[in-house]
């Protein structure tokens, strides 16, 4: 099933959204408990793909845009941790907050493309 | 001690600037995937909306890249980006409302990007205000500062 999958990828995106949000107040930087939550996020998004790619006769229609999005998700935050974690202000944490905030609203969508199936 | 006020940018990738290109790197990737889908998929069924949707992923690599590498060239570069971007985005933006039927499916400009949360719209402003600075800053005949 794709749905606890993707469920999932969604709460940890909005909670690391929410993590970003505090330590920016905070003046916080990239720590390791940040680091872990978006490790997992990346397992969990890379699991969705092979996961979605194997479902994908499921779909009746917009397969394509199905893969572009699941094949597209597990590269944002990869690059937008590698930015953050050079970064030594505040604004660290707002580059976290788009990569998260990004994933959080194509997973929707991917999950609007599944649900909206046979 | 480190300063979280963004007082003297060194370079065009730090700072606000990371956020920018963060952003710019997610439009790149929403468009470059959007596009290929489309030409691929589906051209012959808006093939102005899907052709302007892979040069607005081009432009958008475009200016990421030349963000993230600085220097006073690819500031020119980022710069022209951004304002290609800006005109692009409210031309196709009034089009798509004045002429509704050349846009049969959206694109990344439609509507003034309301598709991708009018980020279309306010990221080429976001660039050009921080680009100006880099500009005005470094450019190698206007000497330092």
């Amino acid at each position: 099933m794709l749905a606890p999958l993707s469920t999932a990828v969604i709460v940890v995106s909005v909670g690391v959204l929410l993590v970003a949000a505090v330590y920016a107040l905070l003046d916080r930087l990239v720590n390791d408990g940040l680091l872990a939550a978006l490790a997992l996020l990346e397992v969990a998004l890379i699991v969705q793909a092979f996961v979605g790619v194997a479902r994908i006769g499921q779909l009746p229609a917009e397969r394509a845009t199905f893969a572009a999005y699941l094949f597209s998700l597990p590269f944002i935050t990869p690059f937008t941790t590698l930015l953050a974690i050079k970064e030594k202000t505040r604004w660290a944490m707002v580059t976290i907050g788009v990569g998260a905030f990004a994933v959080a609203v194509m997973t929707v969508r991917l999950d609007q493309i599944w649900g909206a199936r046979g | 001690m480190h300063v979280a006020e963004p007082t003297a940018p060194d370079h065009t990738a730090t700072g606000p600037g990371r956020v920018i290109v963060a952003l710019y790197a997610v439009m790149a990737l929403a468009a470059t995937g959007r596009s290929s889908v489309q030409i691929a998929e589906y051209f012959s069924r808006a093939p102005l909306a899907y052709v302007l949707s892979a040069v607005a992923a081009l432009i958008y690599l475009v200016a990421t890249v030349a963000i993230i590498r600085g220097g006073w060239r690819a500031v020119r570069i980022a710069t022209v980006s951004c304002a290609i971007e800006l005109a692009g985005v409210l031309f196709i933006g009034v089009l798509s409302y004045a002429v509704p039927r050349l846009f049969p499916d959206k694109t990344v400009w439609s509507h003034f990007g309301s598709g991708y949360g009018y980020v279309p719209l306010v990221l080429p402003i976001l660039g050009l205000w921080w680009l100006r600075r880099f500009r005005t800053a470094r450019a190698p005949a206007a000497g330092p500062g």
